[in-house]
C-alpha cells in the first residue's frame, strides 16, 4: 500500500499534479459547460428540433398540395369530359335542327316554286286564251272585211257571225 | 518498478525540453494554481464562448454562416451521442459530452499555434533571446495532467449520477455482480462466483477509467508537444520551419482523434451501465 501511494505521489510530482490546479481547471470546465449547456446546446437544440417541425410541417403540406392538385385535375378533367360531351351533343343537336330546317325550307321553296309555274302556267294559259279569243275576232274581222271587199257586199250580222265562227273553228283547228 | 524504470528512461540527449508539468506563473502566495496551461484553458474558454455568442445570438430559422456551423458541429455530435447512448439518455448527457469534444479540440488545436510553448522564460543569450525556454509562457491546456484529470473525474461524476438515476444504485450493482445467463443449481452458484469475480474486475476497471482517459489524452498532446519542439530544433532556421511542418498536420489529425477517442469513449461508458438488463434480454431473443 505504501507503495502505491510513493508511486501516486511520485506521479503526481512528476506531472505537476496539484489540488488547487487540479479545481482551477475543473471549475474553467464547469464555467464553459455551464453557459455552453444554457446558452448554446439548448437554443441550438431548439432551434434544430423546430427547423426540423418546420420541414415536417412543410412537407406535409406539400403532401397535401400534391393530394389536392390531383383532385383538382381529375375534377377539372371531369369537368371537361363532361362539358366536351356536352358541346358534342348540343352540336349533334344543333345539325340536326339544322338538317331538319334545310328540308323544311327546301320543301317550302318546291312547294313555293311548284304555285308559282302553276300560277305562271295559268296566267300563260289565260293570256293564250285572250290572244286567241283576239286572233279569233281580228282574223274573222278581216275575213269578213275580205270578203266584203272581195264579193262587194256588205255583210250581215248574221253573215258576220257566221263567218267568224267559221274562221275561228279554222283557226282552232 | 515503476519508480526505478521512470529515471532511468532518458531521451534528453534526443527530444527537446519539454517539461510534463505545467508552469507557474505566479510562484509565491497563494496564486500558485495560476498556470500557464490554465492562462491557456481560459484563453480557450474565451474562443469557445465568444464564437458560441456569435453563432447563437440573433438565431433564426435560415441560418448565418456561424450559425449554420455551430449548428452543423451540435447536430453531428447529438447524432453521434444519441447513436451510442440511446435517445433517452442523450438528452441528459449531450451537453457535456459536447463541451468535452469542443474544449478538448479547441485546447488540442489551439496548442498548435506558434508561440504555445516557444515563448516564455529561460536562460538569457542576448535581448528577447534565450538558450532554452524553462517556464514558457502558454502551454495546451490538455497537455496539462491536472486539465485532463479535472476533465476525467468530472466524467466519472456525471456518469455516476447518470448511471444511479438510470438504474439505481441496487440495479447498478445487480448489473455488475449478477450473474447472466439464467443457470441454476451448482452450475448457477459457479457462474454466480464467476460474475462476481468479474464485478470485482469491472469495479476496479471503472475506478481507473479516470486515469486511462486523462492519461491517454495528455500522453498524445505532450508527445506531439516534444515532437514539434524536437524537430523545430533541428538544422537551423530552414530546418525549423520544415521539419515541423508533416507533423503539424499529424498533430492536428491527433488532436481531433483524441478529442473523438474522449468523447466516445465517455458515451460508450455511460451507454454501458445505463442499459437495462432486461434489453440485453430483448436485444438477445432478437437475435
Amino acid at each position: 500500500m505504501d507503495q502505491i501511494t510513493g508511486i501516486a505521489h511520485q506521479i503526481a510530482s512528476d506531472f505537476g499534479l496539484a489540488w488547487g490546479k487540479f479545481f482551477a481547471q475543473v471549475i474553467i470546465f464547469i464555467l464553459v459547460y455551464s453557459i455552453l449547456k444554457k446558452y448554446a446546446f439548448g437554443p441550438v437544440v431548439a432551434m434544430l428540433e423546430q427547423r426540423r417541425q418546420r420541414i415536417a410541417d412543410g412537407e406535409a403540406k406539400l403532401e397535401k398540395i400534391a393530394r389536392d392538385a390531383a383532385e383538382a385535375k381529375q375534377n377539372s378533367q371531369a369537368i371537361l369530359d363532361k362539358a366536351e360531351a356536352d358541346a358534342a351533343r348540343l352540336v349533334k343537336e344543333a345539325d340536326d335542327a339544322a338538317k331538319l330546317i334545310q328540308e323544311r325550307r327546301q320543301q317550302e321553296a318546291v312547294s313555293s316554286a311548284n304555285t308559282i309555274i302553276a300560277k305562271a302556267r295559268e296566267a300563260a294559259q289565260l293570256e293564250q286564251e285572250q290572244l286567241m279569243s283576239q286572233l279569233k275576232r281580228e282574223f274573222g274581222r278581216m275575213v269578213s272585211d275580205a270578203t266584203s271587199r272581195v264579193t262587194g257586199k256588205v255583210l250581215n250580222t248574221e253573215d258576220q257571225t257566221r263567218i267568224n265562227q267559221e274562221t275561228s273553228a279554222q283557226v282552232s283547228a | 518498478m515503476l519508480l526505478t524504470f521512470l529515471p532511468s528512461t532518458s531521451f534528453q540527449p534526443l527530444l527537446a525540453n519539454v517539461h510534463s508539468y505545467a508552469s507557474e506563473l505566479l510562484k509565491e502566495g497563494n496564486l500558485s494554481f495560476l498556470t500557464n496551461s490554465l492562462l491557456v484553458a481560459a484563453v480557450v474558454v474565451g474562443i469557445i464562448l465568444w464564437f458560441s455568442s456569435k453563432a447563437t445570438k440573433n438565431m433564426s430559422l435560415i441560418p448565418h454562416k456561424a450559425q449554420n456551423f455551430f449548428e452543423f458541429v451540435v447536430e453531428f455530435l447529438y447524432g453521434q451521442v444519441e447513436g451510442i447512448v440511446g435517445a433517452k439518455i442523450a438528452p441528459r448527457v449531450f451537453p457535456l459530452l459536447a463541451t468535452i469534444f469542443i474544449y478538448i479540440l479547441v485546447s488540442n488545436w489551439f496548442g498548435l499555434l506558434p508561440g504555445i510553448g516557444t515563448i516564455g522564460w529561460g536562460e538569457g543569450t542576448g535581448f528577447m533571446s534565450v538558450k532554452e525556454i524553462h517556464d514558457p509562457l502558454l502551454r495546451p491546456p490538455t497537455a496539462d495532467l491536472n486539465m485532463t484529470f479535472g476533465l476525467s473525474v468530472s466524467m466519472f461524476l456525471v456518469w455516476l449520477y447518470v448511471t444511479i438515476k438510470e438504474v439505481g444504485v441496487i440495479g447498478f450493482l445487480k448489473h455488475t455482480f449478477g450473474a447472466k445467463g439464467g443457470l441454476k443449481g451448482l452450475m448457477g452458484a459457479m457462474v454466480a462466483l464467476v460474475f462476481l469475480f468479474v464485478g470485482v474486475i469491472e469495479v476496479f476497471s471503472i475506478v481507473f477509467r479516470p486515469v486511462t482517459l486523462s492519461f491517454r489524452l495528455f500522453g498524445n498532446v505532450l508527445a506531439g508537444e516534444n515532437v514539434l519542439h524536437t524537430m523545430s530544433g533541428m538544422g537551423g532556421f530552414i530546418g525549423s520551419v520544415l521539419a515541423p511542418f508533416p507533423f503539424y498536420f499529424m498533430e492536428l489529425l491527433v488532436g481531433l482523434l483524441q478529442a473523438i477517442v474522449f468523447t466516445l469513449l465517455s458515451a460508450v461508458y455511460i451507454q454501458l451501465s445505463t442499459t437495462h438488463d432486461d434489453d440485453h434480454g430483448h436485444e438477445e431473443a432478437h437475435h
